[in-house]
């Protein structure tokens, strides 16, 4: 009987020293789990991986992180399930898809999350779309594109994706004279078919672009909002818009590339625990080792704090309903 | 150049190198093996160690792994009828069937000799690419590749059985294999197909779960109901099997030759996916069987079946590499992967690589050699032991099979979906071989229909119909109407000798 009194007293006592814990909350001894919403390889799964390598450095009690894979559905599998099943103790963060809030805007079906009431850790990188045409082609210049004839092919993976989205808009809006190929299994093969000359050029993200930019084969033509300062100067997509809804639709299109790498932990997890994940994200995002790594992976490394993301993701959910119809007409997200 | 080609020997031969590779041969050897795991996600989860490597070392250590899977993948799906990759499940139909046989030595000996003449071959094309690899890749354009995929799936007119009823059998079962590959988002409207309001069906049928029932399943309901090991009464051929399946892919040379250069070749062409090339081979021994009675010796243990998919799926690998080195542009999803690590390392894949990093191409060359070399011979070393499991009895072996097929289908996605997919295709193959339609066809259509419809919409979209004049594609017509034509013509040539045996 003593020994249960001693076992509850013991319990009682862990009880009331956690809250002073949580003050300084340590992982020693813990796992922390990186859910990513895509298979091992792609962008978000090798940013996540790379995170992991450097976040014990920074967290208290240097725990272990690991990686896992949920893929499926554009990452809202992942998504529910950070949402509605993973713990919210600090142990679980997810990597999931920038353009889920785009998602919840339009009202995909199986989205069973509010990207607003996710614990915001932030985005370890920005993306940034260009289109970039064939370097042998005679047009320089976004008036060059509007006049082009024919049509210049553009190659791209399907709706939803930056290759198709961002040049749709484009010929939809600026009337720059695109037709639009979509159905290339990756943006590898877009390249490909460029080369073979196939396709006259395509959109994408500017760190995949740019060893083609480098080796001469394509040359950049304008930018989306989102940007690094080797290709700062490019004209911007909304600075020509043609109305003010047009620069708007344009606008919510690009806002999620702006938190183009982002984490999140389930809602409800302590401010404390939050506060403690995002300070280790941004010392890992300053640590000099992870910074050259990520360099040479092709990451262009941009801290947004957690605050400011879900100021971002808040800012697209409350958009005019007028710019969100226009918007629905061209955006899916399947 | 021979100069570069000495400098990768000698580069991958270096202590650090040679261990790395070393390592990551013996963790291929255990991807290869379990069934699920694939190369591809192995080369994901290895791709953070190569950061502070010199390219030789990390190119030796990830390519060291990925080229041995196909290897010893070969060996799972033999035995035990479960595919060990997604690009080894062709293996099954015959390697498995001279399992049941007991002649498990004898096959795996035919796949494991196939399997490094397919790396030589898949190595010597890599090294000889190098100076006309632009135009070799550069012709085939979207055109061409859907006719790729037209002559993979006229093929299944050669993987059906004999006879008008067998014809519509297999024609039926491939159409199935379209239907199935329907399944998904759309590829250019991204409109959901046939996902019954899931999120798991979003993108389309896993091919491993999908693998792994429609083989396996119906292999463990058949030892379950036999209930003797899996080669049954048969004795296991010993030592001499194992030489008898070496001998084999001497006797059948040109035929190795012939679809390890298949395999090289879907290689080479970017998008058309590691699982096709061994399907691919495994219709060309099909129709280069003189007669439909040689015909009919398929899917019932002819050594021939496991010579050719053997040596394809390991001279992809070699043929994957070359659009990846070249232009940046990788032929495989492993090979998108591998892309990363050339970036991590410091190398911008490209012309570069064929001229100022020359050497490091070469080592690759090396890697793929000495890789399938080592495994080889470790392979051989233990393959007596390892054809001994098929003396086993079920009751042992099952539970044990049944563990690796779960988990092998649940690495494909950790979704509970990866189960019901493959135990709705495990019931369906096991109905397929109860009621002998063949299973071939099926995913032959479940591969190639994707492939088809994005190349054929894109082509339409590109040329409208001036593609269909191209000559690539011209020559390629020629080729689908040919294998289409195959059985009937082993069919004539059948009856014309049944004629003169008469006569």
């Amino acid at each position: 009987m003593r020994r249960v009194t001693a076992f509850l007293l013991a319990g009682l006592l862990l009880i009331l020293l956690t809250p002073a814990y949580a003050q300084q909350p340590t992982f020693a001894g813990k796992t922390v789990t990186i859910i990513v919403g895509y298979a091992p390889g792609g962008g978000y799964d090798r940013m996540a991986r790379m995170v992991a390598k450097y976040l014990p450095k920074y967290l208290a009690g240097n725990p272990t992180v690991i990686v896992q894979n949920l893929p499926g559905a554009n990452s809202i599998i992942a998504a529910n399930n950070v949402y509605n099943v993973a713990k919210p103790d600090g142990l679980t963060i997810g990597a999931f898809n920038r353009n889920l809030v785009l998602g919840q805007l339009v009202k995909v079906e199986g989205m069973r999350f509010d990207m607003t009431k996710f614990a915001w850790i932030g985005s370890t990188s920005n993306e940034t779309t260009v289109l970039a045409i064939r370097s042998d082609l005679p047009y320089r210049t976004v008036a060059d594109l509007v006049k082009a004839d024919p049509a210049l092919f553009i190659g791209a993976t399907g709706p939803g994706a930056n290759t198709y989205d961002f040049p749709l808009l484009l010929r939809a809006f600026l009337k720059l004279n695109l037709k639009i190929i979509s159905g290339y299994p990756s943006s590898s093969d877009i390249m490909l078919a460029i080369e073979r000359k196939e396709l006259d050029g395509r959109a994408g993200s500017y760190s995949s672009i740019k060893p083609f930019i480098d080796r001469g084969l394509v040359r950049p033509i304008m930018r989306a909002r989102a940007s690094v300062p080797a290709i700062a100067r490019l004209p911007v997509d909304e600075d020509l818009a043609p109305s003010e809804t047009a620069r708007a639709v344009m606008a919510l299109r690009s806002v999620p590339e702006v938190i183009g790498r982002p984490f999140v932990a389930p809602p409800g997890t302590p401010p404390e625990l939050v506060r403690a994940i995002r300070e280790a994200f941004d010392k890992v995002t300053k640590d000099r080792e992870f910074l050259a790594e990520a360099a040479a992976a092709g990451f262009d490394i941009e801290f947004v704090n957690g605050d400011e993301a879900l100021k971002i993701t808040l800012g697209v959910l409350t958009a005019p309903p007028d710019v969100v119809r226009i918007f629905q007409q061209f955006f899916k997200f399947e | 150049m021979l100069e570069a080609l000495l400098q990768g020997l000698v580069a991958v031969l270096q202590w650090n190198a040679l261990s790395f590779m070393l390592i990551g041969v013996a963790v291929g050897f255990w991807v290869g093996l379990l069934p699920g795991l694939g190369g591809a996600t192995t080369l994901a989860l290895l791709l953070p160690f190569v950061y502070n490597m010199a390219p030789v070392q990390a190119f030796a250590f990830l390519l060291g792994m990925h080229s041995v899977t196909a290897t010893t993948g070969d060996i799972t799906s033999i035995l035990f009828g479960i595919p060990g990759e997604g690009t080894t499940a062709a293996s099954i139909l015959d390697g498995h069937a001279m399992a049941k046989k007991g002649e498990a030595g004898r096959a795996l000996g035919a796949s494991l000799m196939s399997s490094l003449i397919g790396a030589l071959v898949g190595a010597l094309a890599l090294a000889l690419a190098i100076p006309v690899v632009r135009p070799l890749v550069l012709t085939f354009g979207s055109p061409e590749l859907f006719m790729v995929a037209i002559l993979g799936i006229a093929s299944i007119a050669s993987l059906s059985g004999r006879g008008p009823r067998g014809m519509v059998r297999g024609f039926l079962a491939g159409c199935l294999g379209l239907f199935f590959s329907a399944v998904g988002s759309d590829p250019q409207a991204a409109n959901l197909r046939y996902t019954f309001g899931t999120l798991y069906l979003w993108e389309g049928l896993g091919l491993v779960p999908v693998l792994v029932g429609f083989f396996a399943i119906p292999e463990i309901v058949d030892l379950a109901v036999r209930g003797t090991s899996i080669a049954g009464k048969a004795s296991v051929g010993r030592i001499s099997g194992v030489l008898e399946g070496v001998k084999d892919v001497f006797r059948h040379f040109w035929l190795t030759i012939r679809c390890s250069l298949v395999g090289t070749w879907i290689g080479v062409l970017p998008g058309l996916g590691g699982a096709v090339a061994q399907w691919m081979a495994y219709a060309h021994a099909v129709q280069s069987a003189k007669d439909a009675t040689y015909r009919e010796r398929f899917g019932k243990g002819d050594v021939r079946g496991v010579i050719g998919p053997g040596a394809a799926n390991n001279s992809k690998e070699g043929g994957d590499l070359i659009p990846t080195v070249a232009f940046g542009v990788p032929g495989s999803s492993s090979m998108a992967i591998l892309l990363g690590g050339f970036f991590l390392v410091g190398l911008v894949p490209g012309p570069d690589m064929l001229t100022k990093h020359l050497s490091v191409t070469f080592s690759m060359v090396w890697t793929i050699i000495l890789a399938n070399i080592i495994t080889v011979a470790a392979s051989f070393a233990f393959l007596n032991r390892l054809a001994g499991l098929t003396a086993i009895r079920a009751s042992l072996l099952i539970p044990f099979l049944l563990l690796l097929v779960f988990l092998g289908a649940y690495t494909n996605n950790n979704n509970i979906g990866d189960l019901v997919v493959m135990l709705s295709f495990g019931m369906l193959g096991y109905f397929m071989v109860r009621y002998r339609w063949p299973r071939a066809p099926l995913v032959l259509g479940l591969v190639l229909g994707d492939i088809a419809e994005r190349y054929l919409w894109i082509s339409t979209a590109r040329y409208g119909t001036s593609w269909l004049g191209r000559p690539a594609v011209l020559i390629l017509i020629f080729l689908t109407v040919l294998a289409a034509a195959s059985p009937f013509i082993q069919e004539r040539r059948s009856r014309r000798k049944e004629a003169l045996r008469a006569a």
